[in-house]
């Protein structure tokens, strides 16, 4: 039983640079409606006026070292403290220079320890020094991960959700009454926790004495957290480099260490550096690499010196009356923390996107007030919603889609566009495998755009195939919305920016580009309009923040991941300009900026280039790379029809759909406003796009050479020409109303009427032939089954195609049943030796080519139908090919001799086909002799026998070929080093242009005051 | 200012224009590669003498059965085809072949490629029938071919046989249909690289009813034309020869055809032949005689359906009688055809006959000579002629050519034993992976 009457308190108030606050707490504890008892000041070592203000509000000071931590502090003055008897009843109420309680909270705080001999400490509630609503604390705990927990959200307002009296871990030590012969018989607070988590630590060691802790929010006092929230310096003993984050960790490591069961010791360890790893990862995310230091210093300080931990154990253990685990109540379950975590996380996400814009408010009478409140102000008929532009706009085009696609309903194929895999995973190990089993085997790196589309997938659970058939279909309307997005910076008159957007989506390019499975193209036309958004000053391109830079960056990467057809683009950009500021350089001499903008605009073009390596790399070395896009080599239009802006080729628009994109791009140059600055950049990528047209490229498995496909640089042509359209016509409009009919008036409806019978001409063609391309659904593999069923085998793949009046028959070695996504990207040349001998198979004179194909591992050939019979006749009069099989598929020799992957030929010449998996193989070879691994050569191949290398080199066919010496085990690899580091190297530059466009995190005491609070 | 710069623009993206399409005319090629198909002459078979009329000495050869890939040279224009089947590598000029059993009978026949099917108008099962069907393999796999037999009777069961690479099989014709009188014979490989050879001999007894190669069809028409036919006349005047028009419509419905002949004399549709009904899957056979003093004829036939045809005429020679099969021919086109040792009257049938020739001599001497007329010409190739060379005709001309020996006659049509293979180069595209 308390008896409040014999109650001695005395408040220890602790210092240190705390002038801004002092006023307020002097002021706070003189009003005190429960006088105190004796007041204690204990200034270390102050910089400011703290002292000599405690000193004119004569309050006796006692003056320490400025390293003089805040349990040192609090002991030098409870030492102070006069013995007043057997009878008193000591208490001691620590306050900090920072922290003013309220005139009754010490009463009250007496109030709640009334009758409670067993409560060791009380504290009060805790509110924001500046928003006094704003609950700091009401009783704190410690998380398993050594967090300080609160159980309150991010800037919780006090509206008594938490008052009362509870039973409690730990109180702050600001404003907590602690019971001063307890606070001597558990020893005070920690010498080794000068400062944060001594609050903790003492609520745990009292706890554990057999005494209680107490919060009653009855009392309640602010506090601005000033050491926490980086107001001042900390200088105490033990807080390395002055960084209150590194203290208040390791600290808080300490505590958990020192006072938790020795058998939890262990996870606790784990436990803790593993957040401790995930925070400081979270801090270089936002840049803020000192915190994400401290993090792991924190911990690492701790547990490089154990001593420590085993004498403060000790210690504890002396004053122990129950087990640590009785505060396993008060540690907040896991379960909660996270749904904290998560709680502030999409918080932060939804305030980014949904920014709260508090407008001023009206009344609802002033509203109304000229309005007859009878006549209905709203209707709701439901086709109101069709007279909105967007509404029809999105609608047409969807229904448009929906017609275009009725041959695009299931897993999608044909044009550029190769079969889909399984699932993301087959996507993922493609592009980690140092070796791809296509044609005669593949070294290179799979495209960068393989990961993405793997990453995208998972919206659809990981289906590829069912992502692809929705990217298609939904591709249009992507185009608008992305589009549309763009063209309401420039006007806000719906009826001219919805007709754009919906003619961006139905320009032959988009057209052509779904048409046809142009996954770069469409991805470029979906994303292009991003980057005006982004990036609106390229001139004075150093007034924008790097964040934005990087931003820019990492939209540019994903188009190179696609085509590398957008480095060119950004390259004749950046090189451009770089050259017209380096003409301005001469003219005013500022190197400042004009290194500003050199830089900016060197990561604008190396940055997305870097962040596509291995596979920008390797372009250098092919670059007809930079002129390519994902999936098959098909052949893009003629030059007349590029100069119209239609890229040609499969599933584009025919030529006499014209266009007016050029039409526009031409009168806009003409123009005084913005139109003509993008109809400038639009002329100039419509010029490349042209000049492209001349080249011929073979890439992607076919040694034909088709024309390059320019339907990049024409998707962002036709961006350019849609917003110098918009300009046009938005500023035209108020022109033309306000003025007599003049040449203007007729060149705006000629415009218009070219682009309107344009949208009509485009909408019927895409519904009707359009719906017939390429891309379609339903199709059936190449390979018969029974050759699919063959893992691993190579199968010569003769295909007779007419085109007119020519026929021509193409090859290639299959290894399965179909190509999948990211395949043809990645697919070697063809051997020379493979080329002569499938030539001398076809006219005839072939009299080796059983030998060369089995030289390099093919099994069959397979002749697929429909075929020519002299075809058939020509390869069955030829020697080394035994016929298995005619049917409608086609017809299939098996090719003479011993044929397979890896052959063992012994020193007497016998050859044995070993077994091998996909890429490795683990055997027994019976003796000395040659291994020729019927595989594309590469350095990484590797033989292993006894842990030793053995002696590789390339035969006459450039195949590997590995000297055996004696019987044994071996061990075929291919060697995944090098791909792994290229890989590395590529994750370190996307996670720096990332961390770089992220929005940066800012120190504590960067924070003001009012944000803050 | 402003428009001047704005015309540098356009500037920019007219010289692009013009300069990616001057670039793109220049870097159009394509490449091809040409060969003509090694050619396959037919065995002599036992008892027979076989002479080959090749372009010159330089030309190789080689066993059907022989496994080796090495070539050998001729030596000679006019060799001497002692056994089996040969390869040659004529090289465009087509060899001919005189196969002939002395004092009996003789016939001519094309060496040719490998073909995807032949159609054999001629020959018997009955008891007189002493012919054979030869099917050469010159692959080097095994080959199945299906052995499909018309005759009087109808369509016979398919017969499929095996020929083993490099080989030869020899069928009896009796065998394929026994007791029927009128054959056709469709040969279709299945696989492999095949050419087949029909030898129809007749005998009773110990006495020869005289015999004849028969030149294949490579597959039916609705317009046949044979363009030569000898016309024996005696001595009175009367005409000697006896023509039969052995025809059949492979097809699943009866059919109707007109023949008309044409002569020297002009045209005419003999009665036997006028608008004739054919049944279905059955051979049928229409003799005439024509009362006409033209020693050669051709026929033009004209059916509802596809039809093959051909005629087979009674000839006598050195007392002895012979007969041989004239087969249709295709339109003539430009070829080369090696006559050494042989004299043939070429004869040119169509409406309108314009042909231009060129022969060469055993010396190397090339001789041109222009053909022109109307219906039926003839032209007899001189003596010590090697080389017969069609550089140019008119439209819708059709040829052949009768032989004759003291053994009996024969007839080739003029067609190229194998055309130039030109084949574009194959060009290596994962494309074809693609469905």
């Amino acid at each position: 039983m308390t008896d409040t009457e014999k109650i001695n308190v005395t408040a220890i108030v602790v210092t240190h640079d705390g002038e801004s606050w002092l006023p307020a707490v002097v002021a706070a504890l003189a009003s005190q409606t429960r006088p105190i008892d004796r007041i204690i000041a204990v200034d270390t070592g102050s910089l400011d006026s703290s002292a000599r203000l405690l000193e004119s509000a004569r309050i006796e000071v006692i003056r320490e070292q400025r390293t003089c931590g805040f349990g040192d502090a609090v002991a030098r003055a409870v030492s102070e403290i006069n013995f007043q008897g057997e009878d008193s009843n000591e208490w001691i109420w620590l306050i900090h220079d920072d922290c003013a309680p309220v005139s009754t909270a010490l009463e009250k705080l007496i109030e709640a320890v009334e009758n409670k001999p067993q409560v060791a400490i009380v504290g009060p509630k805790l509110l924001g020094w500046h928003d006094r609503t704003h609950l700091l604390e009401a009783g704190v705990s410690i998380a398993g991960n050594g967090a300080r927990w609160t159980g309150l959200e991010a800037l919780e307002y006090d509206q008594g959700q938490h008052d009362g009296i509870h039973d409690v871990l730990a109180v702050s030590t600001a404003g907590a009454l602690i019971r001063k012969d307890i606070f001597e018989e558990v020893g005070g607070f920690d010498s080794n926790l000068s400062l944060f988590r001594d609050d903790i630590d003492l609520g745990w060691r009292v706890r554990v004495a057999g005494h209680s802790v107490l919060v009653t929010t009855h009392a309640v006092a602010f506090h601005a957290q000033a050491a926490t929230n980086e107001r001042r310096s900390v200088d105490v003993v033990g807080a390395l480099l002055h960084r209150p984050l590194l203290l208040d960790r390791r600290n808080a490591a300490y505590v958990l260490l020192a006072n938790s069961s020795w058998w939890m010791l262990p996870w606790l360890t784990i436990q803790l550096f593993s957040s401790a790893l995930v925070r400081s990862i979270g801090y270089l995310l936002v840049k803020l690499p000192g915190y994400a230091s401290d993090e792991l210093l924190a911990v690492a300080t701790l547990v490089i010196k154990p001593a420590v931990l085993v004498k403060a154990r000790k210690e504890r253990k002396a004053t122990r009356l129950v087990s640590p685990r009785i505060i396993s109540v008060y540690v907040p379950p896991r379960w909660s923390q996270l749904r904290l975590s998560l709680s502030r996380l999409t918080e932060s996400i939804r305030v980014k996107i949904f920014p709260v814009h508090e407008s001023p408010t009206t009344s609802v009478l002033e509203s109304l007030e000229d309005e007859d409140l009878l006549v209905p102000t709203k209707s709701n008929q439901w086709f109101n919603i069709l007279r909105k532009p967007e509404a029809a706009g999105y609608l047409l085009i969807g229904l448009i889609t929906l017609l275009a696609s009725h041959n695009r309903i299931g897993a999608l194929l044909g044009g550029s566009l190769v079969t889909s895999p399984n699932g993301a995973s087959d996507l993922w190990r493609s592009y980690f495998e140092s070796w791809h089993s296509v044609g005669l085997g593949s070294p290179n790196a799979t495209a960068p755009w393989v990961p993405i589309l793997a990453l995208l997938s998972l919206v659809t659970g990981g289906k590829i195939s069912l992502f692809t058939t929705i990217f298609f279909l939904a591709a249009p309307v992507l185009m608008m919305w992305s589009s549309h997005t763009l063209l309401q910076k420039y006007s806000e008159n719906k009826f001219i920016t919805i007709p754009a957007s919906f003619l961006y989506a139905m320009s032959p390019v988009a057209l052509a580009a779904v048409n046809s499975g142009r996954l770069a193209t469409i991805v470029i036309l979906i994303l292009a309009p991003r980057i005006p958004l982004v990036l609106s000053k390229w001139r004075e391109i150093e007034t924008i923040a790097w964040r934005r830079i990087y931003g820019l960056a990492i939209i540019l990467a994903i188009f190179s991941a696609f085509t590398l057809v957008t480095t060119v683009i950004s390259f004749g950009l950046v090189a451009s300009s770089i050259y017209l500021d380096y003409r301005i350089l001469k003219e005013d001499n500022d190197k400042e900026v004009f290194l500003a903008r050199l830089y900016r605009r060197l990561v604008v073009l190396l940055a997305p280039f870097l962040m596509v390596t291995p596979y920008s790399l390797e372009a250098l070395l092919s670059p007809s790379k930079f002129l390519t896009e994902p999936g098959l080599a098909i052949a893009g239009g003629s030059t007349p029809l590029v100069l119209t802006a239609n890229p040609g080729g499969l599933g584009a628009l025919p030529w006499w759909a014209f266009s007016p994109i050029l039409l526009i791009l031409l009168v806009a140059l003409f123009s005084s406003t913005l139109a003509k600055e993008a109809s400038q950049f639009g002329i100039l990528v419509l010029s490349a796009a042209v000049f492209f047209t001349a080249f011929k490229i073979s890439v992607h498995g076919s040694s034909n050479q088709v024309s390059v496909w320019t339907g990049t640089f024409i998707a962002v042509a036709t961006l350019c020409a849609t917003v110098s359209g918009v300009v046009i016509l938005d500023r035209l409009r108020s022109v033309l109303i306000s003025s007599n009919i003049h040449y203007r008036h007729i060149m705006a409806a000629m415009l218009l009427l070219l682009s309107a019978s344009y949208g009509v001409i485009s909408t019927a063609w895409a519904i009707s032939a359009g719906a017939d391309s390429p891309v379609q659904s339903g199709h059936q593999s190449v390979m018969p089954a029974f050759l699919s069923a063959e893992e691993n085998e190579k199968t010569l793949v003769l295909r007779e195609f007419t085109n007119g009046d020519r026929k021509s028959v193409q090859y290639y070695i299959s290894r399965g049943p179909e190509i999948f996504l990211g395949d043809p990207d990645i697919v070697p040349r063809q051997v020379i030796e493979i080329e002569d001998a499938t030539k001398a198979l076809i006219d005839g004179s072939g009299i080796s080519s059983s030998k060369t194909l089995a030289s390099y591992g093919i099994k069959y050939v397979f002749v697929k139908s429909p075929y020519s019979a002299t075809l058939i006749q020509t390869i069955d009069g030829l020697g080394g090919f035994s016929r298995t099989s005619a049917t409608s598929a086609g017809v299939v020799w098996r090719v003479a001799g011993e044929v397979g992957r890896l052959i063992f030929t012994s020193t007497t010449g016998e050859r044995t086909v070993l077994p091998t998996a996909e890429v490795g193989a683990r055997i027994n070879v019976p003796g000395p002799g040659t291994l020729t691994l019927s595989e594309s050569y590469d350095r990484s191949w590797q033989v292993l026998e006894n842990g030793y290398r053995l002696p590789k080199a390339r035969n006459a066919q450039g195949l590997p070929e590995f000297t055996v010496t004696e019987a044994g085990e071996i061990s075929l690899i291919h060697d995944g080093t090098i791909r792994r580091a290229w890989l590395s190297l590529q994750l370190i530059v996307i996670t720096v242009a990332v961390v770089m466009a992220l929005p940066a995190g800012r120190k504590r005491r960067e924070i003001s005051e009012e944000e803050l609070a | 200012m402003i428009k001047i710069r704005s015309l540098r623009y356009i500037a920019v993206l007219a010289i692009c224009f013009l300069s990616a399409s001057l670039f793109n005319v220049t870097t159009k090629s394509r490449n091809y590669s040409e060969s003509f198909p090694a050619l396959v002459c037919p065995p002599s078979l036992e008892g027979l003498s076989s002479q080959l009329s090749v372009a010159n000495s330089q030309v190789k050869y080689q066993g059907l059965t022989n496994r080796s890939t090495k070539m050998t040279s001729f030596r000679t224009t006019r060799f001497a085809l002692t056994n089996g089947a040969i390869v040659v590598n004529a090289e465009g000029i087509t060899p001919v072949v005189w196969e002939s059993r002395p004092g009996n009978w003789s016939g001519g026949a094309l060496c040719a490629g490998p073909q995807i099917s032949q159609w054999f108008v001629g020959g018997s099962a009955n008891v007189t029938s002493r012919g054979h069907l030869i099917v050469a393999n010159s692959g080097l796999s095994d080959a199945i071919v299906d052995i499909q037999v018309y005759s009087e009777k109808g369509k016979q069961p398919l017969k499929s046989i095996t020929v083993k690479s490099r080989s030869f099989n020899l069928i009896s014709l009796d065998s394929l249909a026994p007791g029927d009188q009128a054959l056709v014979v469709k040969v279709a490989p299945r696989s492999g690289r095949i050419n087949s050879f029909m030898v129809d001999e007749k005998g009773a007894g110990l006495r020869s009813l005289g015999g004849d190669l028969v030149n294949p069809y490579a597959a039916p028409s609705k317009d046949v034309t044979i363009p030569a036919i000898p016309n024996q006349i005696q001595k009175n005047g009367k005409n000697s020869s006896a023509h039969t028009l052995r025809i059949l419509n492979p097809g699943s419905f009866d059919s109707d055809f007109t023949a008309e002949v044409l002569t020297s004399n002009g045209r005419f549709i003999p009665v036997e032949l006028n608008t004739q009904s054919i049944p279905a899957g059955k051979v049928s056979e229409f003799k005439f005689s024509p009362e006409i003093s033209a020693k050669v004829l051709a026929v033009h036939i004209k059916s509802q359906t596809p039809i093959v045809a051909a005629i087979s005429t009674s000839v006598t020679v050195g007392g002895h009688s012979d007969f041989l099969w004239s087969t249709g021919a295709p339109k003539l086109d430009a070829i080369s055809l090696a006559i050494a040792g042989l004299t043939p009257v070429v004869v040119f049938a169509g409406d309108s006959i314009s042909v231009q020739l060129t022969v060469t001599m055993n010396n190397g001497k090339k001789y041109s000579r222009h053909i022109k007329g109307t219906d039926i010409v003839t032209w007899k190739a001189p003596a010590n002629s090697r080389i017969l060379t069609i550089d140019s005709t008119g439209k819708n001309t059709y040829a052949g050519a009768i032989i004759s020996s003291v053994n009996g006659y024969g007839y080739i049509p003029l067609q190229a034993g194998s055309d130039l293979a030109r084949v574009e180069e194959p060009s290596s595209n994962i494309r074809v992976l693609i469905p």
